[in-house]
This record gives structure tokens, sequence and C-alpha cells, in this order.
């Protein structure tokens, strides 16, 4: 354990190393709701009440999903730029490489999550330190089933960049916008709900606003949503523990 | 018990088979050279030894652990400088050293002071603040050895160590393999530069398109060759044919070409024949003023076995 946690911190350290990401991360988080969520929820009206709340946390799951897409992108970047063949050949197995590299997303996730949470909280006179924990928690293992799935995906890399990118792009989009990351299934039509219930980022989106605190009415419910994403959590993790195992080779030379 | 044991292993990338059906041994504390052109396989053996790859079909197995079965255990006696040296843009080379030291469980106590050794034995230490991408070709490849002989693993594998780096570093990476090996380390070296194979190998394995062509030393190897051996002998006065007469009664000369007062002989074992051709020529009262012996290179030995010249072949 002590070597996939020196494995994970010497990644992180240079993650940390340059805050520059960080910082345009929560600057893009903090003009788009102030610009764009400020705006919608004025076009929303009284149909949803407290929409702005409503799409701050949608912003979130963005912030989440696209932190977990960084992990997949990084895992892929290690191959390319040589460095996956050396960490294959370090004494860690490959399940706990794959841990470090989870660690590293937790990390990457957290960092530029939290400051955007607690300053939503804050501004909504809703920070409690039960609260933000729960909802970093919920979003921890929303962004763990998405670095799963990433990773997952990036085998395809292995073959073609150009096609893993693509994949990438498409699943984003269609991940994101059949969601309820920003409108809820109660509001939804009925041939359009049914198809964002097959998005993971609905469960996350539902279970970090309720237990936030947002009118349930309008939500999955809780249960369901953290069973669903727990389970996201645990089987996309298992399955990219088996690609990592079973598929993926460092280098191929003849 | 083999360092390195395979049996029967073969790796195929679609179409093309990199490795087939190989037996190969490396004894415990040897230097085994892998000499082939590229392509030959022998980064693909050294990739499945070091669990990076999997083998199609048959075993690999080092120290006698499988490679496949038990990679982490495999991973913790093995140490590999890669071929390229690529990888971690924004680290500088104490922090990767240390990285590394720190992965294969090097005494904290000792291990500033081992990678400040290594580096200033490799001549890294003046670029110690430097980030790896600001190294030259050369300083990287000599950090990718400073990796293995930091780590002083129970098999350590260099592919290609001393491509891109100039004379002296060649000299000094060699010196450094030559002293693990000493301090107890297997040592497997993939080259296709046959000086360093020269150097450096206690035994040879030539691979070529993914066969094992011969295994063994390098005296056996050039002593396999017939007529390995070429002998110039420089005579007072013209060489005679009673002289020639004599010398090819003698055995072990394959050719004999007399040309005025130099007698050229194509032989299979200079260290016999050389006697035996100056006792000859001493009965004879033939004198003789000078004695050029010249060994097959281990390009020779590649023609031989291989039918191809090594240097062609790249």
């Amino acid at each position: 354990m002590n070597r996939v946690l020196n494995l994970a911190a010497f990644n992180i350290r240079v993650l940390l190393g340059d805050p520059t990401w960080f910082i345009l991360s929560w600057a893009l988080f903090a003009l788009q709701l102030a610009i764009y969520g400020s705006l919608i929820s004025r076009l929303v009206g009284s149909n949803l009440p407290n929409y702005f709340f409503f799409y701050s946390i949608g912003l979130m799951i963005i912030v989440v999903f696209e932190s977990a897409e960084d992990v997949g992108r990084h895992f892929v970047e290690h191959a390319h730029e040589g460095e996956l063949p050396y960490f294959l050949s370090l004494p860690v197995s490959r399940s706990g490489f794959l841990v470090a590299q989870a660690i590293y997303g937790v990390v990457n996730t957290l960092v530029k999550v939290a400051p955007p949470l607690l300053a939503v909280l804050f501004i909504w006179g809703n920070l409690t330190v039960s609260g933000a924990l729960f909802a970093l928690a919920a979003l921890f293992l929303l962004g763990l089933g998405i670095t799963g799935t990433m990773v997952s995906l990036s085998f395809i890399a292995f073959k073609a960049v150009d096609i893993y990118m693509a994949v990438l792009a498409g699943l984003s989009a269609l991940l994101i916008r059949f969601s309820t990351v920003f409108y809820p299934l109660a509001i939804m039509p009925n041939y359009y709900s049914p198809v964002s219930v097959l998005s993971p980022l609905t469960y996350g989106a539902d279970l970090t606003r309720w237990v936030l605190g947002f009118d349930p009415k309008y939500l999955l419910n809780p249960v369901l949503a953290a069973v669903v994403v727990t389970a996201i959590a645990v089987s996309t993790l298992s399955l990219s523990a088996r690609i990592v195992d079973k598929i993926i080779e460092g280098v191929k030379a003849a | 018990m083999f360092a390195v044991e395979t049996l029967s292993l073969s790796k195929r990338y679609g179409k093309t088979d990199a490795l087939r059906e190989l037996n190969f041994t490396v004894d415990e504390g040897e230097i085994m050279v892998i000499l082939g052109p590229n392509g030959s396989g022998k980064t693909t053996l050294l990739m499945i030894l070091c669990t990076i790859l999997k083998p199609t079909s048959g075993t690999a197995k080092v120290m006698g652990i499988d490679v496949v079965e038990e990679g982490t255990k495999v991973r913790e006696v093995m140490g590999i400088a890669f071929q390229e040296a690529r990888g971690f843009w924004r680290h500088k080379p104490s922090s990767i050293l240390r990285f590394h030291a720190s992965m294969f469980d090097i005494d904290s106590m000792k291990r500033q002071d081992l990678i400040e050794q290594t580096m200033k034995d490799l001549e890294l230490w003046e670029s110690r603040d430097k980030k790896f991408m600001h190294l030259s070709g050369g300083q990287a490849k000599r950090l990718e050895t400073a990796k293995v002989l930091v780590q002083r693993p129970k098999l350590a594998i260099f592919d290609e160590p001393t491509s891109q780096v100039d004379l002296r570093g060649k000299r000094k990476i060699w010196d450094k393999i030559r002293e693990l090996r000493d301090q107890g380390s297997t040592v497997i070296v993939a080259t296709n530069e046959v000086r360093e194979a020269e150097y450096l190998a206690d035994r040879v394995t030539i691979l070529h398109q993914g066969h094992l062509v011969v295994r063994d030393s390098i005296p056996k190897l050039k002593d396999a060759i017939a007529g390995g051996d070429v002998v110039e002998v420089g005579f007072e006065g013209p060489v005679t044919d009673n002289l020639v007469a004599e010398l090819k009664g003698l055995g072990g000369a394959l050719a004999l070409s007399p040309e005025g007062n130099e007698l050229r002989a194509k032989v299979s074992r200079a260290e016999d024949w050389v006697p035996k051709m100056t006792s000859a020529s001493y009965n004879l009262g033939a004198k003789i003023s000078s004695i050029k012996i010249t060994e097959p290179s281990l390009d020779d030995v590649f023609i031989h076995f291989t039918g191809k010249a090594l240097i062609d072949q790249q």
C-alpha cells in the first residue's frame, strides 16, 4: 500500500505543482455561474423554485465529470509520453496502479470542486460541515464511477487516440445533455426522461442535491441514487482493474 | 536455477511474429548480451521479462518466478533501463531517482548518498536541478541507467544502454554495468553494437527475426567459425613452396596465401596454430619478422550464423 501511495503522491506533486489549471477551473465556474447561471435562472422563473442553486450543483457535476475525464486522459498521456511502460515495470500490482490513478483523480476532483462547493453553500447560507462533507462524498463517489469508465475506455486510445477522443467527446455530450444536470426529471418531456434515467450523472446530481437539501419532489429517490452511484463506482473500477490487468500492455516493440 | 528461463516463448503483433518459440536461459551472476538488429525481437523479449508485455504463448520465469502468474513479484527483483528514456518532463533527475529508489524500498538513510554517488559516476550531478525536458538525449539515457544502478536489482536489464551516449560516457556506463555484475546482479544487455557486446558479454545470444540463432561465450562463438582467425606472418625472405607444404601439413590451417615475404593464413584457432607454425618455420630456417593475428568480429559471427551482416540489418 505504501508503494501505491508513493506512486499517487509522485503524480499529485506534479498536479499541485502548477496551480494554473485549478485557478482557471474555479474562474470558469464563477463566470459560468455569474453570467449564464443568473440569466437562465431568471428565464426558468417560477417553474422550478431556486433554479440558480439547482444549476450551480449541476455545474459542479460537470466539473466532477471533466475532472474524471482528465484521469483517463492522464492515463493515455502516460502511455504516449512513454511513462506507462516505466510505471508498469514498478513493483506495484496492476490494481494498485489503478488505485494510484484513482487517488490522483480524487485529489484532482476535490481540489477543483471543493472551493466552488463551499463558496456556493456559503452564498446560499447552506454551509454546514455535515452538508459539505456529504455533498463531497456524493461527488467523490460519482467521480470514482466516471474515473472507472474513463480508464476502461482508455484502452481504445492504445489502438487509436483519435477514436478515443471522439468517443470521449460524444460520451460527455450525451451523458451531460441526457441527464438531470441542468433540468430535473419532473419537468422533462416524457420522451426525454427515460433516456436521462440511463445517465450516471442523473443519480450523482440528484443525490448531491438531496444531500444539500433541495426540494425532494424534483429529485430521484435518494436511496436509489446512492445505490446506483455506488454500484457504478464499484463496477466500473472493477472493470477498469480487469482491463488494466488483462488488456493494456505498456509498449509494442518488434 | 536459472536467473531467466523461457520455454517456447512467442509473441505476435497482429500478423507479425516478434518472437518465435524462444528457448532462452541466463545464468545467475553473468552478463548476457542479446545481440541482434532492430526488429530481431530483443526489446519484445525484455518487455516480456519485465512483465510489461504478455507473451502470446510459452512461459518465462525470472529467478524462478513466472512473469505472467506473479508479475508483481517479478518486478520486485528486476530493474530495467528502457531503450527510450521518455516522460517525466517536469521532474528533475534527482527527484526521479529519489522516487525510483523509494519504490524499491532503498534504505532512506542511504538513499541520498547512493543517488548522489551514482549521478556523479554518470556525470549527471551537474544537471541535477535541470528538468527532464531540458536534458540532452545522452543525459536522459544516463539517467535511465542510473535508475537501475541505484536500485541494484537481482536482475538488471539494459536495452541499448549507450545509444545516444558519447564515447567517454559509453565506457563509464559499461564499467558500471560490470560493477553491478560483480556485486552479484545478473545482467541482460540488449544491443546492436558489436563493440558494446564485446566489452560486456560473459555470453552472447544472437537473435534474428524472433529466433534464437546461437548462444555462447564470445571466444567459443568465434572459434565456432571455421577459419575464424586470420594470421599474417612476415618473413625475412620469400615464402618458399617447401615452407607452405610444411605448414599445410601442420593441420588447423584452412587456407594459406603466400605473397612475396608474407603469408596469410586462415586458421580455426590462432593460439594453437601459431606456435606450431613458428616451430616449423624455425626448423626450415625461415626467419619470422612479424606476426599479426586478427580475430573475427561479432559481426563476422553474426554473418556466419545468419548469413547476413549485423550492420546491414539496421
